[in-house]
């Protein structure tokens, strides 16, 4: 029975390997294999070879200081933050989410079968996880400080208890997430707020691993006598990588001691968590004041609250917003190394940094696609605006009016940040705050074209509407090739003639493009509208 | 109100709807049965204006729906047979969303959402999103949205399905009464007993064509609905 269990949990886990959501339907075996062999490669190859590096620059020093339990404390501490992260959502849903659960506990299923399976499957994501860090840094090891029969065992040791403690964190966190999210009120932004968080946090990190690691190397010393005055532990933690037996004895008693009370804890509130409903706050209806709107408006608010409900949403297609905002700060405070690099280092123009400002700022615009889903993520409540009295041609330009809303203005903030920084002309100011604007109307346009062209009205999770929509994936493709293009064109055809002349034709030529796309969704798209 | 002449729809090779003709009076609750892709919900989608049909007319108030299909909408409600409504917006800023569109006046949305939603035991639960709504709450919003504009002419598909059964007398009683006002409801159910009682007229339509419509005397004689409509689907 617990093998049946098994199998329907490891199937849940790895069901995108062969089922395509979009379609509703088993992938064929060639796809099953692709998509499996893009995921290895994005673990082992991307994710296990960045590992690989940071460990092969730290691990040679460390041992050489004789540090070696250094090495291993830090590589274990990445590898469980990893673990943890990669998992933790996946520990929620699956634990105390699962929708299976009211039909698995109505059959005569030993509830402890049911959990072990669960905890099973949890800890083979976390596994999944870890595993792409920490083995790097066991084979980066054995190849650098030399292989001993001692220093295997010891990193097997490790690796396995560095899998449980992953697993006891994510269900301590998990239980954490679900009680949080119960409580919060507006999910989406906190989620999309975290998320960006995170992201900058990565990007942080990314950007500063190798001062970080460089930090590492040279005060290895000063740190490794810190770590084993403040936090004991963690040194006999990394004694185990060693091989030593006395940690290693310590470490698996107290893994193991750990690993029981949690599975001991998780059996007695199991039954309770999975089948008992969540505490929402209900909020009670008082009537108010509203405030009136016109269609117009009001087919706009209704697109704002669509973006604004889904973190999936804001993040892939509104990230533009955050990024103009950010850029235009960084220009700020950076602009005159900025100017700097490009005119007295590289000998570019004052004209050549204007344009190349411009049209980085275009490209930032493009980071927001938000009418290419926009479509699509009608679903099946796309009946609702074909029988309203308002236009499809009202229904599409409401979606590009939100787009401009929120393209539009950062984009003229990030504008003006280029204009201050490289002061020029009154004119070729007019075409530095004007030219991204025209860019953005027209990718908000192409945006509704392609989503016209290729709509998926069928999705089950909104993932597929957003991240696996070509629409979405042309558009924001479509506008880095244009910058790149007016790029080489101003190089190789308008250095002489200058930034204006270059962006009032530049300018022209994206009018142009833009109003053929509205033609087209005048006559051509709104009629497809209203047979979607 | 309702004027429907020599409407065809196909899907592909398949005729879904195929030369259909019926009016609907002021007044009238009109039903509209059929067996399981009859032609039903398309009928009804081509008259919602949510559906391009190939041949035929139809007019609502006089008005045709592909000459000036938003003048058609002004003055109807549509109720699909599925509640997918904005699972993104709170119950009450559906109803908000939909008055606007409607250009419905502050007093008179506050005054119809409190005379709809409280015999539904709806009004405590509007500031909850829809996405939190069962399936019975969502379709009572959508009646609720549906008689917020006060439309002439109100199209539902399978308005019972999920309606508890306090909810479902309700909505027979506000169906009643919208007409007896002068307006009009056409209407599919499966559920035949429901149709002898509450319908004036009544159309069975199979295989996308209409094979009996009348009054409700006229179309079941001295026999149950029910009788007639597995004696016609047996032919």
């Amino acid at each position: 029975m617990f093998k049946v269990l098994f199998k329907k949990q490891l199937y849940q886990l790895n069901q995108s390997f062969f089922y395509d959501s979009k379609k509703g339907k088993l992938r064929s075996k060639a796809g099953s294999i692709g998509f499996i062999a893009f995921f290895v490669v994005l673990m082992v190859g991307v994710l296990g070879s960045m590992f690989a590096y940071f460990s092969a620059m730290i691990c040679k020093p460390l041992f050489s200081a004789g540090l070696g339990w250094l090495y291993f404390t830090l590589i274990s501490l990445v590898s469980i933050m990893m673990g943890v992260f990669g998992s933790v959502f996946n520990t929620y849903s699956s634990l105390y989410q699962a929708k299976d659960n009211n039909l698995l506990l109505s059959l005569p299923i030993p509830v402890r079968y049911l959990l072990a399976s669960r905890l099973l499957g949890v800890y083979l994501m976390g596994t999944m996880y870890s595993i792409v860090v920490i083995l790097p840094a066991v084979i980066v090891r054995l190849v650098v400080a030399g292989f001993s029969a001692k220093a295997l065992f010891g990193s097997l040791v490790l690796m396995a208890a560095i899998t449980v403690i992953v697993l006891i964190l994510s269900c301590a966190l998990g239980l954490v997430v679900a009680k949080v999210s119960v409580k919060i009120k507006n999910k989406s932004i906190v989620t999309t707020v975290l998320s960006l968080g995170f992201l900058a946090l990565y990007y942080y990190v990314y950007a500063n691993a190798y001062t970080l690691l460089q930090t590492v190397i040279q005060n290895a010393q000063t740190i490794g006598e810190k770590v084993k005055g403040m936090a004991y532990p963690l040194y006999i933690f990394g004694k185990v990588g060693e091989g030593e037996l006395l940690p290693l004895a310590i470490t698996v008693l107290c893994v193991g001691a750990l690993f029981v009370l949690t599975y001991i804890l998780m059996e007695r509130s199991f039954l309770k968590i999975a089948t008992s409903s969540a505490k929402t706050v209900r909020r009670e209806y008082r009537e108010k004041q509203t405030k009136l709107k016109s269609a117009d408006s009001a087919l706009l608010s209704k697109e704002l609250s669509r973006l604004l409900s889904s973190p999936t949403y804001m993040l892939n297609c509104a990230l533009g917003v955050v990024f103009l905002v950010v850029g235009g700060i960084a220009l700020l405070f950076k602009g005159e190394w900025l100017v700097d690099l490009l005119i007295r280092e590289m000998g570019f123009g004052k004209d050549f940094a204007i344009v190349i400002g411009t049209l980085v700022v275009c490209m930032l615009t493009t980071m927001n696609d938000l009418t290419a889903p926009s479509i699509s993520l009608e679903g099946k409540s796309i009946w609702l605006s074909q029988s309203l009295p308002v236009s499809a041609w009202q229904v599409l330009r409401s979606k590009f009016n939100m787009h401009m809303l929120l393209t539009g203005i950062p984009s003229l903030f990030c504008s003006v940040c280029v204009c201050i920084v490289l002061r020029p002309s009154a004119a070729v100011c007019a075409a530095v705050l004007i030219f991204p604007l025209l860019f953005a109307a027209l990718f908000a346009v192409l945006g509704l074209v392609l989503n016209l062209k290729m709509p998926n009205l069928n999705w089950t999770n909104e993932t597929s509407a957003v991240k696996q929509s070509f629409s979405v994936l042309i558009t924001l493709f479509a506008g880095w090739i244009l910058s790149f293009i007016f790029a080489a064109v101003y190089y190789l055809l308008f250095l002489p003639v200058g930034a204006l002349w270059f962006m009032v034709i530049a300018s022209a030529v994206v009018t142009v493009l833009c109003a053929l796309c509205i033609l087209w969704l005048k006559k051509r798209g709104t009629e497809i509208y209203k047979n979607l | 109100m309702l004027e429907i002449r020599n409407l065809t729809k196909s899907f592909g090779e398949k005729k879904a709807v195929d030369n259909l003709s019926l009016e609907i009076k002021p007044g009238e609750i009109y039903g509209f049965i059929g067996h399981n892709g009859a032609g039903k919900t398309t009928t009804l989608k081509s008259v919602a204006g949510i559906l391009q049909f190939d041949e035929g007319e139809i007019k609502i108030g006089g008005i045709s729906i592909k000459e000036d299909p938003i003048a058609c909408k002004k003055i109807l409600a549509y109720i699909p047979d599925n509640p997918d409504i904005y699972e993104f917006m709170t119950g009450i800023k559906y109803l908000n969303f939909i008055a606007d569109i409607f250009g419905v006046g502050a007093k008179e949305r506050q005054e119809r959402i409190k005379k709809y939603a409280d015999p539904f035991e709806l009004t405590k639960d509007l500031a909850e999103p829809v996405s939190a709504y069962s399936h019975g709450m969502k379709q009572k919003l959508a009646v609720i949205s549906a008689w917020l504009h006060e439309p002439k002419l109100i199209i539902m598909d399978e308005p019972f399905v999920g309606l508890d059964p306090k909810a479902a007398h309700i909505l027979k009683e506000m169906m009643r009464e919208f007409c007896d006002k002068g307006n009009a409801i056409f209407f599919s159910t499966h559920v035949l007993e429901v149709a002898q009682k509450l319908c004036d007229k009544v159309a069975i339509i199979k295989n996308g064509k209409l094979i009996r419509s009348g009054t409700m005397e006229e179309v079941r004689g001295d026999d149950s609905l029910e009788e007639v409509f597995l004696e016609l689907e047996e032919e």
